[in-house]
């Protein structure tokens, strides 16, 4: 928590000397909303400021976009973002996809449903960045029955797919880098409590903080392996 | 519940909007109306549903035109399978911006988005401006949130955020922000993000973003990243981009240990001249335990002034599966008021051992037709070919008008 107040503190001593700096007006960009971009990026060069709306656009814009004072609103109404990050659409570029009644953005290519799996390990953040891992994923996930999705650390081991043992070891190691999966399908992690809650095999990470979770689900979480007064 | 509360929602400010239009408030937008079929994933039936897409602007309200209401929102009506009607609120607000030339205030249903993170609130956020190099915002309400059919809001879903930004440093941006999240059982999320760029010797932006996780104590994000642009058709970008994925606090998933994935990128974004354009881009994915690489290459050609021809190549092989596929597609406009378009998406992948190698295509045309300056009619079509379907055929026809 230490750590936390000095950077909050030294970013604030920061922004104060900046207070003090001189004051200049930021360009606004409404009356260029309909420029042709290659316009706008002669003159961003000539300013020194970087060219935008490139090829790499749909990848980084979220970076420009993740700010309290971004200028998208001075030429793109919320549809814009929101035809692709919750849905919409109103049919006026071909080559914009739907699913069902939403707009499907182009990074969910070809076949999505059997190539999501894949894409979503890309970037274990990516997903969450416009669907809800509770709400989007489980509802999809939880309509099909246990154990007709062929997931690798699922299989059995024994011949023929016999019944008898699964991969154990495999699965720690496909939980450790892709622990969302694991969430899509098991929302409450009933079946990872299982063998967690019995105090043989410790899931928390070095340096686990036991405290700041307890303090914000007033201990609910800890419940579900722990005793209460026992952590 | 909520479909009958969104229709009083927008009937109100139907209703609200058509009476100030009597004191010569400016009403715009777009009415898109739409016939959509497409496969049910989950019923595995053919749907088909009239669709009512309507994106509304009132401006001009009051004599300085500071107060304004912006709204988007659909309706569909299932006409073959018994779904029924369906709807989506994406947002309803209202807008009073320079108050006292310093305070802009939006209240309503609308997408927030901070470097700490971002939500969709039935609420307010207040902007204060014009108080110097630095200005602040502050937001909160109802957490909205979407699954498949529609809202999956609770009774204890909220979402608070406050952040102070730079305003008044020509060549450096720079945001701090705070973000907290509620549900039925406390307090979900509660992070800091940071975001800053920085533009320097005429050809250089250097980038930054974070997150950093209060109950974890972790940077659940950190992106670097640097750009040099020696012209404004040449665009190199290097970046480098670190993750520890973080759960809700309320949720279980948030005591287990995961690994930290890290990805490194670099991308070439030329613009040779008005008819071609190409890019090219690598991408190291880094599991701890594993790896994977991402290439991938594209170009935009404008042969004469009436085609353009995008195509696209990726590869991507290592740890996660295999993907080898691309993306062509053509848009031709024989006369002025008409567009057609087609295009071809071609993957072959695989996800691990038991499901071997896939192959999936989609071929779609459509066609759009200027009936006037504010309507438009268009259709685009269809068809999936892959492993779950030999074809499978989708689509929709569109009435645009706008107002």
């Amino acid at each position: 928590m230490k750590k936390i107040f000095f950077i909050v503190a030294l970013l604030g001593c920061a922004l104060v000397y900046l207070q003090q700096q001189s004051y200049a007006e930021k360009t606004p960009h409404k009356e260029y909303s309909g420029m042709a971009i290659k316009d706008c990026n002669s003159c961003h060069k000539s300013e020194g400021v970087a060219p935008n709306h490139d090829s790499d656009w749909v990848r980084g814009h979220w970076v420009v976009a993740a700010k309290a004072n971004a200028k998208c609103k001075e030429c793109h109404q919320q549809s814009w973002c929101l035809d692709c990050h919750k849905g919409g659409g109103t049919g006026d570029d071909l080559a914009k996809e739907n699913f069902g009644r939403d707009y499907k953005p182009k990074s969910h290519r070809s076949d999505f449903i059997s190539l999501h799996p894949l894409k979503a390990k890309d970037n274990p953040q990516q997903c969450y960045r416009c669907h809800d891992q509770k709400a989007f994923c489980n509802s999809c996930h939880s309509r099909f029955p246990a154990g007709s999705l062929h997931i690798k650390s699922h299989l059995m081991l024994g011949p023929n797919n016999q019944r008898y043992s699964f991969a154990i070891g495999e699965h720690s190691i496909e939980a450790r880098r892709n622990l969302q999966s694991c969430a899509a399908c098991h929302p409450e992690g009933d079946v990872c409590i299982q063998c967690h809650s019995s105090g043989k095999v410790r899931p928390h990470p070095r340096n686990w903080k036991s405290g700041n979770l307890k303090d914000r689900s007033s201990g609910k979480v800890c419940l579900k392996c722990h005793l209460p007064g026992t952590f | 519940m909520a479909l009958r509360r969104m229709f009083c929602l927008l009937t109100g400010s139907i209703l609200l909007f058509a009476s100030s239009a009597a004191w010569s408030a400016e009403i715009h937008g777009r009415s898109s109306t739409q016939f959509l079929w497409f496969n049910n994933v989950f019923t595995e039936k053919k749907q088909a549903e009239f669709g009512e897409y309507l994106n509304l602007s009132v401006t001009n309200i009051d004599k300085d035109n500071k107060l304004s209401f912006q709204g988007y929102g659909r309706f569909t009506q299932d006409v073959r399978n018994g779904e029924g009607l369906n709807g989506r609120l994406y947002y309803l607000y209202g807008d009073y911006s320079n108050l006292f030339d310093k305070v802009d205030i939006r209240l309503g249903r609308q997408f927030v988005n901070y470097a700490a993170g971002s939500a969709l609130i039935d609420g307010g956020k207040v902007d204060l401006k014009n108080v110097g190099p630095v200005g602040f915002s502050v937001m909160g309400g109802r957490n909205v949130i979407f699954d498949l059919d529609g809202e999956a809001t609770r009774s204890h879903d909220f979402a608070f955020g406050a952040a102070a930004y730079l305003a008044g440093v020509k060549s450096v941006d720079a945001e701090l922000s705070y973000f907290m999240k509620f549900d039925k059982d406390g307090l979900a999320r509660d992070q800091l993000g940071a975001s800053a760029k920085w533009y320097l010797l005429n050809s250089v932006k250097v980038y930054g973003n974070t997150r950093f996780d209060l109950p974890s104590e972790t940077f659940s994000e950190v992106l670097a990243g640097i750009k040099y642009f020696p012209t404004s058709d040449l665009i190199l970008t290097g970046e480098w981009y670190q993750s520890y994925p973080t759960f809700d606090s309320t949720s279980i998933f948030a005591v287990f240990a995961v690994n930290r994935y890290q990805e490194g990128v670099f991308r070439v974004d030329y613009t040779i001249n008005d008819k071609i354009a190409v890019n090219a881009g690598y991408s190291r994915e880094d599991f701890e335990t594993d790896s994977a690489d991402v290439f991938e290459v594209g170009c935009r050609i404008r042969p004469i002034e009436q085609v353009l021809l995008n195509l696209n190549y990726d590869r991507r092989k290592g740890y996660g599966g295999s993907l080898n596929g691309g993306i062509a597609e053509l848009t031709y406009e024989p006369i002025k008021p008409l567009e057609l378009a087609a295009g071809i998406h071609f993957d072959v992948f695989e996800r691990d051992r038991v499901t071997g190698e896939e192959t999936a295509r989609k071929y779609w045309l459509g066609a759009k037709y200027k009936l006037a300056k504010n309507m438009t009619a268009s259709v685009r079509i269809e068809d999936d070919v892959n492993a779950r379907f030999k074809s499978d055929w989708q689509g929709r026809a569109v009435f645009n008008y706008d107002f």
